[in-house]
């Protein structure tokens, strides 16, 4: 975040001192993920296969996305509890969708796949624009918004497929599309890749990336400056839970089926990476390529240890370790520059 | 939010005392509300469905609440200072699991029935203070984010409830242990999770009102800059915050353990969430500051009877899910609403 405020030193700087910075300004996640890719290359049995590889970078890939969304709407100091219920209502929606027009046209796949990724999307933006308007208009603390429209995305899916996966989508999309391979990449990837590049651009060169920015840090100066903190906060929330279920379209097709019971642990997994990544819980802070690393160290770790035959229970223990032990080593850092 | 609390400070005391008085009018106001609320519905319910006011129905649900009652309590005592509990339910399910463990295994042992109690309340509350102090330790000393902290501890529960159970209930929770927390008599006709509620419910009154952590508790929610001001220890109250909570969630842990008869790995399943909500519904402000002993009887009744009146309607578990979800938001409106209108 201070990085830029280092061009304007006239003063010629030595290597050591450039690295440093460097290092200051990008924090210690790539040197810890760097560090941990290395050890693991070296220590755990295959996990340098392409095989492995392939799956970490898939199954990171859904994380990355979703909590880029979650980074969005963290940064104007919110929170969003509802992805891992818009997750499992995208998949759902746009599998019963499909399935319904499976025999209408069953001659045009293609017609089938992009009525049911719209629907799919479709879910996400309606929990979106219900949770942004809610924050927005009716004030009511994100928390508590998001924790009621979790319950009720997840009471809906559960209620559509009664608990039962819905199978029956066109195949091209579950084999083309889901577990296929673009270039020897999983199609997840550059679905991932894509997300990033669009939110780093937004924060980097819009207006939008400025104002949430505004916003997070002080709404009531972001609104006597003229920013319409209520549009672009619903905005926010409509952009977080489509990227949800863009993840969860993208889930389903590997799937290959629609599920109301998938990954519960993913809204709190996606905050954690987040929250790793040095987006600030109090809003106003945030770097998507960051979070996009922190999800990867997240997935990374678990694979390491799944290869390891480490019991996903005790993953658990683990995992809860190091959000905490990241976040205060970050707190401890930051505290000893401010002494400094 | 924490911005007006505290420009609050540099307006004239005149103002500051309206305002106070203003939000206990608001606080008044909401505290008749959700009774009236709850008797409504009981009364709307009991035209299509008459046992919903059957003594045995209404004794049901205070039995039911009372465990509810000890979670939102202890979720709200670290909600008025601003933070939050999200290891609770996890913290729950260890608990429970670790006490069946100890007393099932003392009773094979043969050991005498009082020390299987005892013991099995000093591995549930030890546990529990772990907890606690871990959380407490990092939210206070380090000044990490609480979501992070207990997010943190949420796993880390969630792994050793699992790990030390082998992710299978512990049955034969002894008698004697299950005996005094749940199925004997302490005063007659009392059930006695309702009495050791209410015995836990004056305690933390007298806490929360009438002792100087207490006070200092709404104020370190509400204006942080003034408690340290004021020269209260926040840190040492902030930690003991957290202590507390973990004490009394350990508690409702073992009331439960006792009821049920086992030591269950997902006892805590949704009794986060459920814990908060029915905190926030009762009136305890997330913001922090606002709150009390009375906001969580409130809303722990009011969410229990809501999702037995379903239950007696035969509402759908699908469908319940989405009313209370709908419910949530709701309340939560009513709150800000009328917090905005005083």
């Amino acid at each position: 975040m201070s990085g830029e405020s280092t061009s304007d030193d006239a003063l010629p700087m030595s290597v050591f001192e450039r690295i440093y910075r460097s290092y200051n300004a990008a924090g210690f996640l790539p040197v810890l993920l760097t560090v941990l890719l290395v050890a693991f290359a070296l220590f755990v049995p295959n996990f340098v296969a392409v095989q492995n590889l392939l799956n970490v970078l898939r199954s990171s890939s859904y994380l990355v996305i979703i909590a880029a969304g979650q980074m969005l709407v963290l940064i104007v100091g919110g929170f969003d509890l509802s992805q891992g219920a818009v997750v499992a209502l995208t998949s759902v929606c746009s599998a019963l969708v499909m399935v319904a027009f499976k025999d209408t046209f069953a001659a045009q796949p293609g017609l089938i796949i992009l009525i049911g990724v719209l629907a799919g999307l479709g879910c996400g933006a309606i929990v979106g624009f219900v949770n942004g308007a809610c924050v927005a208009f009716l004030r009511i603390s994100p928390f508590m918004v998001t924790l009621g429209t979790m319950s009720i995305a997840t009471g809906f899916a559960l209620l559509l497929t009664s608990g039962i996966p819905v199978y029956g989508m066109p195949k091209s999309y579950v084999e083309g599309f889901g577990r296929g391979l673009w270039l020897d990449l999983p199609t997840a990837f550059y679905l991932a890749a894509a997300v990033v590049a669009a939110i780093w651009v937004m924060q980097h060169y819009t207006r939008m990336g400025r104002y949430i920015l505004a916003i997070g840090g002080n709404i009531q100066a972001a609104i006597v400056s003229g920013v319409p903190a209520k549009t672009y906060l619903i905005l926010s929330y409509v952009i977080c839970s489509m990227l949800a279920s863009v993840s969860g379209l993208a889930f389903t097709a590997q799937l290959g089926s629609g599920q109301a019971v998938i990954k519960d642990q993913l809204t709190l997994e996606s905050i954690a990476a987040a929250v790793i990544a040095g987006v600030s819980i109090k809003g106003g802070i945030g770097r998507v390529e960051m979070v996009a690393l922190g999800a990867i160290l997240l997935l990374t770790l678990t694979d390491a240890m799944d290869l390891l035959r480490i019991d996903p229970r005790i993953q658990a223990i683990f995992l809860g370790i190091i959000v905490v032990l990241a976040v205060a080593l970050d707190e401890l850092s930051q505290r000893r520059a401010a002494l400094v | 939010m924490s911005d007006a609390s505290i420009s609050g400070v540099s307006l004239a005391p005149g103002a500051e005392a309206t305002r106070t008085r203003h939000r206990s009018a608001a606080r008044l106001g909401f505290a008749l509300l959700l009774p009236l609320l709850i008797i409504a519905m009981e009364l709307t319910v009991s035209l299509i469905e008459p046992r919903v006011l059957s003594l045995r129905n209404i004794t049901n649900v205070l039995v039911q609440s009372s465990y509810l009652l000890l979670f939102a309590s202890a979720q709200m005592v670290v909600i008025l200072t601003g933070g939050f509990d999200l290891s609770l339910g996890t913290a729950v399910s260890v608990i429970s699991v670790a006490t069946a463990l100890v007393t099932t295994g003392l009773a094979v042992a043969g050991a005498p029935a009082w020390l299987i109690l005892v013991a099995g309340l000093a591995v549930g509350l030890g546990v529990g203070l772990l907890v606690g102090v871990f959380n407490g330790l990092f939210v206070s000393r380090v000044g990490i984010n609480p979501f992070v902290v207990t997010l943190g501890s949420l796993n880390i529960c969630y792994g050793l409830a699992t790990t030390i159970s082998g992710g299978r209930p512990v049955f034969n929770v002894p008698d004697a242990f299950t005996r005094p927390l749940y199925d004997g008599t302490f005063i007659p006709g009392v059930p006695i999770p309702v009495a050791l509620a209410i015995a836990v419910a004056l305690l933390l009154y007298l806490l929360l009102d009438r002792t100087v952590f207490g006070r200092a508790l709404y104020l370190i929610g509400n204006n942080p800059r003034a408690a340290n001001l004021a020269g209260i220890p926040s840190k040492r109250y902030l930690f003991l915050a957290y202590v507390t909570c973990s004490l009394l969630a350990a508690f409702g842990s073992l009331m439960l353990t006792a009821r049920t008869g086992s030591g269950e790995p997902n006892l805590g399943g949704s009794l986060m969430l459920e814990s908060i909500a029915a905190a926030v519904i009762g009136g305890v402000s997330l913001q922090g500051g606002v709150g009390g002993i009375i906001p969580a009887v409130l809303g722990s009744i009011f969410v229990t009877m809501l999702s037995n009146a379903m239950d007696l309607l035969e509402v759908g578990g699908y469908v319940q899910q989405i009313l209370l979800g709908c419910v949530i938001i709701a309340a939560i409106f009513l709150d800000r609403v009328r917090a905005t209108r005083s």
